[in-house]
């Protein structure tokens, strides 16, 4: 096929794409190429023209080495030295022996059963039980599925107006966090075992002997239980001189936890604006879940306007990557940018410091207001929470001045957490204290000071002018190592307490399980104080709660518990405040290299540490896995002479850490983004030695972005990305370039196949069967395959995932993990690409690098009809079911990996070392006893979800009815907050998954490969603005 | 030069070859045999219990019923082992000084589980589902044999994928009434034992059992009060008012059966059972 048909058929939708193919396909020639040249190539393309990474527009070595294999590096496994011939000598013994293997008896399996059976346990079937996940920015309410009263995962509580059943990957990555193997065991002094009564009688025996308390601190995460902060007052009535310091390294110094409590709607928001907010990646963002849903609402073409969405970032995040139109800032740039906006807006009394603003910028800012003034009272201007205070003052201000307060934007004179307080002058004071000799007992509850605090303070050697120092916590983690006391902490699924969400509905937290390792919590450590200790946290948290349940109290607290909340507790709405808007700081200079500091996507501030499942989780935005990073521009990149995965010194005020180096695209130049939560010495057996410490740059004047410098060390990490794995070896011919160094899944996206398809409103309005033109784009007439048709009588499963909804949170694969026993395989397996996720979310840039627009596509296995897996299968250990699933059956595979190499859309994953822990005993507590934990040297691909199917089958099957439409869940479908995936019969026309398959916008991926896919994508129309509409835009590399 | 070997060695030589090929064949035989006999199965073999318990004597001898201890087999995947706490409802009556029940009590005083060994031990990748077979009218014995006969549990048949296959590719030949589901000694109807089955109005989300209702005497000889009793297909779901308000029933159409093979094929239709196609598919019993 020529250049010139692919550009037609890229053009389909009608739009001018004015730039040349043939000069921007990076691989003209298989010489690498720098990133100079790369920003040569790609200045100004805003076309539609894909890219998988950075990587793969340079055509670095690395990613042609990366690429040249099926499973990278696998073929290289073959090291000894070991002839054909003994090969095959070893091969027929083997074989003889194979037959043998095969007679050995099972062994004998034991009973126990109970002595006393519960009396409402139906063993086999799960009970769910209502709780909620405490987290600093909301809680999550959770609906626990238990099976024989473990906890097996946990879902989002579908009742509960909050989230409606979503979750996110840090509430589902929690189950592992509860069943992990290291977490500490037991009370101890100076090492020793002790009992949790003799730490609470020294305690208190100090206490009492102190009279008042003095001397007597307590250094916490942010208390979030409003219990927690009642039982703290207490102590503090009864002792006034003992001391709360509340400190969490990612939310100090923001307006979550000392700020103004404002809660956006964005069911009624036409425009939405964010400053640098990250509301659509993570639940570090509050209100992530109900934010998300509501945004995607907007975006179904169903029946609700399209929203548009502005997206203004110091650092590339899903929320950009998703808006319509984004722009990247200097992080420094934003609150003077943002006071730029409102003054164009007409809020009164704003001071913009004086800034040189590109045309580029001013352009973007003149749009912006023009937009939000033509939609005011229907537009949101959302502020982000890794910014200076004055962003989310003038956030607000706009907000009164559009009119939006009461509409999209609501205000509650309470706080959003129960004790706000200045954590990190609170830290300070208390570093201060310890140094004057005033603490004598320091009370650590659920932190890690000494590996978060910051850098400035000189914690830990503070830390030792306390003469004693005890410490709560999951894990005998940095802190937990110097303490005298340690105190193994309970999971929240293994206590009693309470939390408020979003919208400040109070949710019960209930145990899912006794504490496995006789955890206390915090509750129990501030109880041991007052003149009641026995007082357990259930009695602490009913007496709460006593005056907000209405009628009788039983009867009141059962509903409670049973739904998951108790009415009437969500914060008190009040009228827009006078906003005093804090001074806005001028903008560091653009030749001064700024640092970001950001909590982890995946780990966070680093508690979540130990979860393999996290860890592994390759993070939104740069699919890094097991690592943190350096993250920088391409032109930063390149003026510093460095290639990915270099290693860069950056320094902060006078400290140092080094870091591997990648490149995000869009990230701003000359400055650095780093995730903090990585380079934990005590973490455990998985997260030990991971990353590097970004804590040890950050400190108390800058805890948010600081100007720092970056320079070349040498060396290379070794990152493990998890973008290209496959390479597109195809001739010209077969719809490849014939070069056999771009990646596939770029090739297919560029070509007239179209894996990624979109338009923007007009065009879509214009043309509203976009998705189908083209040669080659749909499936084929059904006689044009040598296999015959396959009949479905009955039930025909089918998914549609909507391409528009979803913005690449990750919370359907860490669903997924814990749904399907899926096992983690370590850095060094990502690395040569062997993770095992059933479900990836491929990210696909298009355009400028400096300013990309990226499409997310949530990749798993198809399901097609015409399977390419299932005819070479040489065992018949994947085969087709008469409801059409390609259904894996684990027993028969004996790993020939002929399927996987058939496969064109690459989501099968095989089991090339043992990856499933079968030793340790607390995580056979946590799997799915409904799928078969896999072993070596078998192949494993999603099955839809097959046990609940089945479990539906059999309950619809009993009851004589059909299966009603939404009664089968997928595990990624129940977690996804913008319900992008729809699951059900498409032989039953009335259901959803039917009517979003005939729907105009559906399509299917390869569909000319007449593999006659069952999930098919919903193509996404992006409501642009004509105004700043896709006019190439230079942009001046970086200076220096 | 001398021949070495004489020529009826040509003989040995022939038959060492058909020697061999007979060995491979017999070794793949025994191999095969081997890998069905009850060595590898268990079939019949009665493993150590911690107490010789009894099916006969509770079954036959007591006319305990199955789901007396085996509480969920009709609502969940396990049939259940019944807690101690089952036997000593008895057993803290009865019995209570013999020596053979002594770790019975013992697990009752310490509240550690009696250890049974699974007499029915199915590999980990099957995934087998107690209630759909009850709901859908497979019977006890089917699977586990005459219970109420066995002194000493064991495993009346092999549990071998071939074994579950020659039901779900044609399971019209162990189908019964779901009313003789718990009946050990069911044999399925003969000449001399005909079973008499009718059908009322199938409705939606209202069990399949509840519309067919088989009687093994003839209900044309029967009395009036057994007529009374029989009330329509499905009037058990219905609230008082939807009886009362229904029309006095006509007496319902019986068919005899004489054979297993017309009573497995009435109910495959009335049990709506899945096709084979779709029973003996993978992803029935493997995930």
């Amino acid at each position: 096929m020529s250049h010139d048909q692919m550009k037609e058929t890229t053009n389909q939708a009608g739009k001018a794409v004015d730039n040349d193919l043939k000069t921007t396909a990076p691989a003209a020639d298989a010489s690498p190429m720098s990133l100079a040249q790369l920003r040569q190539e790609l200045k100004g393309v805003k076309g539609k023209r894909f890219w998988r990474s950075v990587d793969e527009l340079a055509n670095t070595p690395e990613f042609q080495a990366a690429v040249e294999k099926e499973f990278p590096g696998a073929a290289q496994e073959w090291v000894d030295p070991v002839s054909r011939r003994g090969f095959l000598k070893l091969m027929s013994a083997s074989m003889a022996l194979a037959g043998l293997a095969g007679c050995t008896k099972q062994p004998d399996e034991p009973i126990y059963p109970y002595v006393k059976q519960p009396e409402d346990l139906v063993l086999g079937k799960p009970m769910y039980f209502a709780t909620a996940h405490p987290f600093v920015t909301g809680a999550i309410p959770l609906l626990v599925k238990s099976d024989e009263f473990r906890p097996i995962k946990l879902d989002g509580n579908p009742e509960h107006t909050y989230n409606r059943g979503s979750s996110d990957v840090f509430s589902q990555g929690s189950l592992l966090d509860l069943y992990d193997p290291d977490r500490s065991q037991h009370v101890t002094y100076r090492g020793e075992n002790r009992e949790w009564g003799e730490f609470a009688q020294a305690l208190r025996l100090k206490v009492a002997s102190t009279k008042d308390g003095s001397g007597i601190y307590f250094l916490s995460t942010t208390i979030t239980s409003p219990t927690l902060a009642r039982q703290w007052k207490a102590v503090q009535a009864a002792w006034p001189k003992a001391k709360l310091v509340q400190y969490e390294p990612a939310v100090a110094g923001t307006w979550v936890v000392n700020g103004p409590n404002v809660q956006y709607d964005l069911t009624g928001a036409d425009v939405i604006v964010s400053l640098d907010a990250d509301f659509l990646s993570g639940a570090a963002y509050p209100g992530f879940h109900k934010l998300v849903r509501d945004y995607s609402e907007r975006r179904k073409l169903a029946g609700k306007d399209l929203n548009r969405l502005y997206a203004v970032e110091g650092s590339p995040t899903t929320t950009g990557y998703k808006a319509e139109h984004r722009l990247g800032l200097r992080a420094s740039e934003v609150p003077a940018f943002t006071a730029e906006l409102a003054k164009a807006l007409g809020v009164a009394g704003v001071d913009a410091p004086a800034y040189a603003w590109s045309g580029e910028q001013q352009k973007f800012l003149a749009a912006l207001a023009k937009d939000l003034k033509a939609n005011a009272g229907k537009c949101v201007v959302i502020p982000g929470l890794y910014q200076d205070a004055s962003v989310a003052d003038l956030a607000l201000a706009m907000n009164s001045v559009l009119g939006n307060v009461g509409k999209t934007v609501f205000v509650s004179s309470e706080p959003a957490v129960p004790l706000p307080s200045d954590q990190i002058a609170d830290m300070k004071s208390l570093v201060a204290d310890l140094n004057a000799g005033k603490v004598d007992w320091l009370v650590v509850l659920n932190a890690n000071p000494i590996y978060t605090s910051p850098a400035d303070l000189g914690f830990p050697a503070a830390l030792n002018k306390a003469s004693i120092v005890a410490h709560l916590g999951s894990r005998l983690d940095e802190t937990g190592q110097i303490s005298h006391w340690h105190i193994p902490s309970a999971h929240y699924l293994e206590s009693w307490s309470d939390a408020r969400s979003y919208d400040g509905t109070v949710s019960v937290v209930q145990p899912m399980i006794d504490p496995l390792y006789g955890g206390k919590t915090a509750h129990d450590v501030l109880q041991a104080l007052l003149d009641d200790p026995a007082v357990s946290a259930y009695e602490a948290v009913r007496t709460t709660w006593k005056p907000a349940i209405k009628g009788d109290f039983e009867t009141g607290w059962r509903k409670a518990l049973h739904d998951g909340w108790i009415d009437g507790t969500a914060f008190v709405r009040t009228a827009a405040p006078k906003v005093q808007i804090a001074k806005v700081p001028t903008p560091a200079s653009r030749d001064a290299v700024e640092i970001i500091f950001r909590p982890d996507p995946n780990v966070y501030d680093g508690r979540w540490s130990n979860v393999g499942w996290l860890q592994e989780l390759p993070k939104p935005v740069t699919n890094l896995s097991w690592d943190n990073a350096a993250i920088v521009s391409g032109a930063t990149l390149t003026k510093l002479g460095l290639e990915e995965d270099d290693i860069v010194e950056l320094s902060v005020g006078g400290n140092r850490v080094k870091a591997p180096v990648i490149v995000a695209p869009g990230h701003p130049d000359n400055s650095v983004t780093v995730y903090l939560g990585y380079g934990r010495e005590f973490a455990g057996r998985v997260g030990s030695g991971a990353g590097f410490n970004a804590y040890l740059i950050r400190n108390t004047w800058a805890p948010l972005y600081a100007a720092g410098s970056i320079q070349k060390v040498d060396g290379k990490w070794g990152v493990a990305i998890t973008k290209s794995h496959y390479q597109d070896h195809r001739s010209e011919t077969f719809g490849g370039q014939g070069k056999g160094n771009n990646s596939l899944e770029a090739d297919e996206a560029l070509g007239p196949r179209g894996i990624i398809r979109y338009a923007t409103l007009e065009e879509f309005k214009a043309n509203p069967n976009f998705a189908h033109e083209g040669e080659g784009r749909d499936t084929p007439a059904s006689d044009e395959s040598l296999f015959p048709n396959w009949q479905y009588e009955a039930n025909k499963w089918g998914m549609s995932i909507d391409m528009n909804s979803c913005v690449g949170c990750n919370a359907c694969i860490v669903s997924c993990y814990a749904e399907n026993n899926i096992a983690v395989v370590g850095k060094q397996q990502v690395r040569i690409g062997r993770n095992m996720q059933w479900l990836r979310i491929d990210t696909y840039f298009e355009g400028d690098l400096a300013a990309p627009r990226a499409h997310f596509q949530p990749m798993t296995c198809q399901q097609c009809e015409n399977a390419p897996c299932e005819q070479v299968c040489p065992v018949g250990a994947t085969v087709h079911t008469p409801e059409g699933l390609n259904t894996m059956v684990y027993n028969r595979c004996v790993g020939t990996r002929y399927c996987s190499n058939n496969c064109p859309y690459k989501v099968r994953r095989f089991n090339f070392l043992l990856f499933s822990d079968f030793e340790t005993e607390s995580l056979k507590l946590m799997r799915n006893p409904d799928v078969t934990v896999r072993s070596r040297g078998v192949m494993e691909k999603c099955s839809y979800c097959v046990q609940r199917i089945s479990a539906a089958k059999i309950e619809a099957d009993k009851e004589n009815r059909p299966i009603r439409d939404g009664e089968i869940v997928t595990a990624c479908q129940q977690a996804c907050p913008a319900s992008a995936i729809t699951f059900g019969n498409l032989n039953d026309k009335g259901s959803r998954v039917a009517k979003l398959r005939a729907n105009e916008r559906s399509y299917q991926v390869l569909a000319d490969l007449n593999t006659r896919p069952r999930t098919t994508y919903v193509a996404a129309v992006l409501n642009t603005n004509p105004e700043l509409e896709e006019t190439p835009v230079e942009h001046a590399p970086a200076k220096g | 030069m001398a021949q070495i070997f004489d020529r009826s060695s040509n003989a040995l030589a022939r038959m060492s070859l058909v020697l061999t090929g007979l060995i491979v064949i017999a070794l793949g035989v025994t191999l095969d045999q081997l890998q069905r006999s009850p060595w590898v199965t268990r079939q019949g073999q009665r493993p150590d219990q911690p107490v010789p318990f009894s099916h006969k004597h509770h079954v036959q001898g007591l006319g305990l019923q199955c789901q007396y201890c085996h509480t969920t087999v009709e609502k969940s995947s396990y049939a259940g082992i019944p807690p101690t706490k089952t036997c000593m409802n008895c057993h803290a009556q009865i019995w209570t000084n013999a020596q053979l029940l002594e770790p019975v009590r013992q697990s009752w005083a310490t509240g550690n589980s009696l250890v049974w060994t699974k007499v029915h031990d199915l590999p980990d990748f099957v995934y087998f589902n107690h209630e759909i077979h009850v709901n859908k009218g497979l019977g006890c014995s089917s699977c586990h044999g005459r219970v109420d006969e066995m002194p000493l549990m064991y495993a009346q048949n092999t549990l071998q994928m071939e074994w579950c296959l020659n039901c779900h590719r044609n399971p019209a030949k162990n189908l019964r009434p779901t009313s003789e589901i718990y009946n050990m000694a069911w044999k399925g109807p003969s000449e001399d034992h005909p079973v008499w089955c009718s059908v009322g109005e199938q409705k939606s989300g209202v069990p399949t059992a509840d519309s067919v209702n088989c009687v093994t005497h003839n209900p044309a000889e029967a009395g009036p009060q057994l007529a009374s009793l029989e009330l329509p297909a499905g009037a058990g779901h219905g609230t008082v008012a939807d009886v009362a308000a229904a029309k006095l029933p006509a007496a319902p159409i019986y068919q005899k059966f004489t054979s297993q093979d017309g009573l497995g094929h009435f109910l495959l239709k009335q049990y709506k059972i899945r096709t084979p196609r779709e029973l003996s598919s993978c992803e029935v019993c493997h995930r």
